[in-house]
Protein backbone atom coordinates (compact mmCIF):
# COMPACT_ATOMS: atom_id res chain seq x y z
CA UNK A 1 0.00 0.00 0.00
CA UNK A 2 1.22 3.44 -0.90
CA UNK A 3 1.06 5.78 2.07
CA UNK A 4 0.92 9.56 1.66
CA UNK A 5 0.95 12.42 4.08
CA UNK A 6 -1.34 15.18 2.79
CA UNK A 7 -2.41 18.51 4.18
CA UNK A 8 -5.83 20.06 3.83
CA UNK A 9 -6.58 20.98 0.19
CA UNK A 10 -3.79 18.75 -1.05
CA UNK A 11 -4.64 15.91 -3.39
CA UNK A 12 -3.33 12.80 -5.04
CA UNK A 13 -3.91 11.83 -8.65
CA UNK A 14 -4.62 8.22 -9.59
CA UNK A 15 -4.26 7.07 -13.17
CA UNK A 16 -5.99 9.11 -15.81
CA UNK A 17 -8.25 11.76 -14.33
CA UNK A 18 -8.96 10.50 -10.80
CA UNK A 19 -8.29 13.02 -8.08
CA UNK A 20 -8.64 12.42 -4.35
CA UNK A 21 -8.52 15.64 -2.36
CA UNK A 22 -8.44 16.17 1.40
CA UNK A 23 -11.09 18.79 2.16
CA UNK A 24 -11.32 18.83 5.92
CA UNK A 25 -9.66 17.02 8.80
CA UNK A 26 -11.60 16.48 11.99
CA UNK A 27 -10.84 14.57 15.14
CA UNK A 28 -12.28 11.21 14.03
CA UNK A 29 -13.05 11.78 10.38
CA UNK A 30 -11.63 13.18 7.21
CA UNK A 31 -13.69 14.80 4.47
CA UNK A 32 -12.47 13.69 1.06
CA UNK A 33 -13.44 14.89 -2.41
CA UNK A 34 -13.15 12.42 -5.27
CA UNK A 35 -13.22 13.51 -8.90
CA UNK A 36 -13.42 10.65 -11.35
CA UNK A 37 -14.72 10.08 -14.88
CA UNK A 38 -18.26 8.64 -15.05
CA UNK A 39 -16.87 5.27 -16.15
CA UNK A 40 -15.19 4.94 -12.75
CA UNK A 41 -17.81 4.36 -10.05
CA UNK A 42 -16.89 5.58 -6.58
CA UNK A 43 -18.48 3.88 -3.56
CA UNK A 44 -18.32 3.92 0.19
CA UNK A 45 -16.69 0.59 0.93
CA UNK A 46 -19.12 -0.58 3.61
CA UNK A 47 -22.10 -0.07 1.28
CA UNK A 48 -20.39 -1.80 -1.63
CA UNK A 49 -19.54 -4.70 0.70
CA UNK A 50 -23.15 -4.93 1.89
CA UNK A 51 -24.43 -5.21 -1.67
CA UNK A 52 -21.66 -7.59 -2.68
CA UNK A 53 -22.58 -9.88 0.23
CA UNK A 54 -26.25 -9.82 -0.78
CA UNK A 55 -25.38 -10.61 -4.42
CA UNK A 56 -23.29 -13.56 -3.26
CA UNK A 57 -26.19 -14.88 -1.19
CA UNK A 58 -28.58 -14.33 -4.12
CA UNK A 59 -26.64 -16.53 -6.55
CA UNK A 60 -26.57 -19.39 -4.01
CA UNK A 61 -30.36 -19.68 -3.82
CA UNK A 62 -30.48 -22.04 -0.88
CA UNK A 63 -34.29 -22.46 -0.97
CA UNK A 64 -36.71 -24.05 -3.41
CA UNK A 65 -37.38 -21.80 -6.37
CA UNK A 66 -40.36 -23.83 -7.54
CA UNK A 67 -42.13 -23.30 -4.23
CA UNK A 68 -41.46 -19.57 -4.37
CA UNK A 69 -42.78 -19.28 -7.92
CA UNK A 70 -45.86 -21.34 -7.08
CA UNK A 71 -46.63 -19.06 -4.14
CA UNK A 72 -46.11 -15.93 -6.21
CA UNK A 73 -48.43 -17.22 -8.89
CA UNK A 74 -51.15 -18.03 -6.39
CA UNK A 75 -51.04 -14.44 -5.26
CA UNK A 76 -50.91 -12.78 -8.65
CA UNK A 77 -53.35 -15.19 -10.30
CA UNK A 78 -51.06 -16.95 -12.75
CA UNK A 79 -52.21 -20.42 -13.70
CA UNK B 1 -19.00 -25.65 -31.36
CA UNK B 2 -21.83 -26.18 -28.94
CA UNK B 3 -23.10 -23.42 -26.69
CA UNK B 4 -21.94 -23.48 -23.09
CA UNK B 5 -24.30 -25.15 -20.68
CA UNK B 6 -25.24 -22.86 -17.87
CA UNK B 7 -26.96 -23.67 -14.62
CA UNK B 8 -30.19 -21.72 -14.49
CA UNK B 9 -32.29 -20.71 -11.53
CA UNK B 10 -34.74 -23.49 -12.34
CA UNK B 11 -31.89 -25.89 -11.67
CA UNK B 12 -31.69 -27.35 -15.13
CA UNK B 13 -28.79 -26.55 -17.39
CA UNK B 14 -29.98 -24.95 -20.61
CA UNK B 15 -28.06 -23.78 -23.61
CA UNK B 16 -27.32 -20.11 -23.54
CA UNK B 17 -26.28 -18.97 -26.94
CA UNK B 18 -27.54 -15.44 -27.10
CA UNK B 19 -27.70 -13.34 -30.19
CA UNK B 20 -25.14 -10.53 -30.07
CA UNK B 21 -27.93 -7.94 -29.89
CA UNK B 22 -29.30 -9.53 -26.70
CA UNK B 23 -26.04 -9.19 -24.77
CA UNK B 24 -25.93 -6.38 -22.23
CA UNK B 25 -22.57 -4.87 -21.31
CA UNK B 26 -21.89 -4.31 -17.61
CA UNK B 27 -18.54 -2.50 -17.80
CA UNK B 28 -17.83 -2.91 -14.07
CA UNK B 29 -19.62 -6.23 -13.54
CA UNK B 30 -21.75 -6.50 -10.41
CA UNK B 31 -20.47 -6.14 -6.83
CA UNK B 32 -18.93 -9.50 -5.99
CA UNK B 33 -18.88 -10.50 -9.68
CA UNK B 34 -16.72 -7.78 -11.15
CA UNK B 35 -15.15 -10.09 -13.73
CA UNK B 36 -18.49 -10.88 -15.38
CA UNK B 37 -19.04 -8.08 -17.86
CA UNK B 38 -21.74 -9.53 -20.14
CA UNK B 39 -25.26 -10.55 -19.20
CA UNK B 40 -28.51 -11.54 -20.87
CA UNK B 41 -31.98 -11.15 -19.40
CA UNK B 42 -33.84 -14.43 -19.71
CA UNK B 43 -37.44 -15.24 -19.04
CA UNK B 44 -39.40 -18.40 -19.20
CA UNK B 45 -43.11 -19.03 -18.95
CA UNK B 46 -42.62 -21.40 -16.02
CA UNK B 47 -40.62 -18.85 -14.02
CA UNK B 48 -42.83 -15.76 -14.54
CA UNK B 49 -43.20 -13.24 -12.92
CA UNK B 50 -39.52 -13.81 -12.19
CA UNK B 51 -36.85 -13.51 -14.83
CA UNK B 52 -33.14 -13.86 -14.48
CA UNK B 53 -30.01 -12.08 -15.33
CA UNK B 54 -27.58 -14.64 -16.69
CA UNK B 55 -23.87 -13.84 -16.68
CA UNK B 56 -21.94 -15.00 -19.74
CA UNK B 57 -18.43 -14.59 -18.31
CA UNK B 58 -16.94 -16.71 -15.54
CA UNK B 59 -18.17 -17.55 -12.97
CA UNK B 60 -21.41 -17.12 -14.95
CA UNK B 61 -23.58 -15.96 -12.09
CA UNK B 62 -27.36 -16.23 -12.52
CA UNK B 63 -29.46 -13.75 -10.58
CA UNK B 64 -33.18 -14.17 -10.21
CA UNK B 65 -34.84 -10.83 -10.71
CA UNK B 66 -38.17 -9.08 -10.86
CA UNK B 67 -39.48 -5.74 -12.05
CA UNK B 68 -39.36 -3.67 -8.85
CA UNK B 69 -42.55 -1.86 -9.91
CA UNK B 70 -44.36 -5.19 -9.51
CA UNK B 71 -43.18 -5.31 -5.90
CA UNK B 72 -43.78 -1.67 -4.99
CA UNK B 73 -46.10 0.20 -7.31
CA UNK B 74 -44.47 3.59 -6.82
CA UNK B 75 -40.88 2.38 -6.82
CA UNK B 76 -38.60 5.16 -8.02
CA UNK B 77 -34.84 5.40 -8.02
CA UNK B 78 -33.19 8.66 -8.96
CA UNK B 79 -30.17 8.53 -11.24
CA UNK B 80 -27.59 11.31 -11.46
CA UNK B 81 -25.91 12.68 -14.58
CA UNK B 82 -22.89 10.37 -14.07
CA UNK B 83 -25.27 7.38 -13.94
CA UNK B 84 -26.83 8.42 -17.24
CA UNK B 85 -23.37 8.74 -18.73
CA UNK B 86 -22.48 5.25 -17.53
CA UNK B 87 -25.53 3.97 -19.42
CA UNK B 88 -24.83 6.22 -22.40
CA UNK B 89 -28.46 7.23 -21.89
CA UNK B 90 -30.26 10.27 -23.20
CA UNK B 91 -32.80 12.00 -20.97
CA UNK B 92 -35.71 10.34 -22.78
CA UNK B 93 -34.29 6.82 -23.06
CA UNK B 94 -36.66 4.38 -21.37
CA UNK B 95 -34.68 2.36 -18.83
CA UNK B 96 -35.26 -1.20 -17.70
CA UNK B 97 -35.13 -1.81 -13.95
CA UNK B 98 -34.63 -5.18 -12.30
CA UNK B 99 -34.37 -6.03 -8.62
CA UNK B 100 -32.41 -9.10 -7.56
CA UNK B 101 -34.38 -11.79 -5.72
CA UNK B 102 -32.80 -13.84 -2.94
CA UNK B 103 -34.32 -17.15 -1.90
CA UNK B 104 -33.47 -18.26 1.62
CA UNK B 105 -33.17 -21.82 2.88
CA UNK B 106 -36.68 -21.62 4.37
CA UNK B 107 -38.05 -20.96 0.85
CA UNK B 108 -38.89 -17.35 1.60
CA UNK B 109 -37.88 -14.76 -0.94
CA UNK B 110 -36.68 -11.20 -0.55
CA UNK B 111 -36.05 -8.50 -3.12
CA UNK B 112 -33.09 -6.14 -3.13
CA UNK B 113 -34.85 -2.82 -3.71
CA UNK B 114 -31.91 -0.89 -2.35
CA UNK B 115 -29.47 -1.71 -5.15
CA UNK B 116 -31.42 -2.34 -8.36
CA UNK B 117 -30.00 -3.20 -11.76
CA UNK B 118 -30.61 -0.56 -14.41
CA UNK B 119 -30.27 -1.22 -18.13
CA UNK B 120 -30.42 1.13 -21.09
CA UNK B 121 -31.95 -1.11 -23.80
CA UNK B 122 -31.08 1.34 -26.58
CA UNK B 123 -27.37 0.96 -25.88
CA UNK B 124 -27.55 -2.44 -24.11
CA UNK B 125 -25.53 -1.17 -21.16
CA UNK B 126 -26.23 -1.70 -17.50
CA UNK B 127 -24.95 -1.52 -13.96
CA UNK B 128 -26.09 -2.14 -10.42
CA UNK B 129 -26.96 1.06 -8.62
CA UNK B 130 -25.12 1.31 -5.28
CA UNK B 131 -26.78 4.28 -3.58
CA UNK B 132 -25.27 5.47 -0.34
CA UNK B 133 -28.68 6.56 0.83
CA UNK B 134 -31.90 4.81 -0.07
CA UNK B 135 -35.46 4.66 1.14
CA UNK B 136 -35.62 1.06 0.05
CA UNK B 137 -34.43 -2.02 1.91
CA UNK B 138 -31.84 -4.58 0.88
CA UNK B 139 -34.28 -7.35 1.82
CA UNK B 140 -37.85 -6.45 1.06
CA UNK B 141 -40.14 -9.49 1.54
CA UNK B 142 -41.35 -10.74 -1.82
CA UNK B 143 -45.10 -10.98 -1.56
CA UNK B 144 -47.95 -9.47 -3.48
Amino acid sequence: MLVFTRKREEAIIIGDGIEVRILRVGQDSVKIGVTAPPSVPVHRQEIYDLIRAENEVAVRRSGDLHKVIARLRERVGHT
Amino acid sequence: MSAPEIETPVNEPIDVNPRAEDVIAFPTGLPGFESCRRFVVMSREDAAPLCWLQGLDEPRPAFLAIDPALVLENYRMRLGPADHQRLDAREDDPLLWLAIVTIASDDTATVNLRAPIVINPRRMMGFQVVPHESLYPLRHPLSF
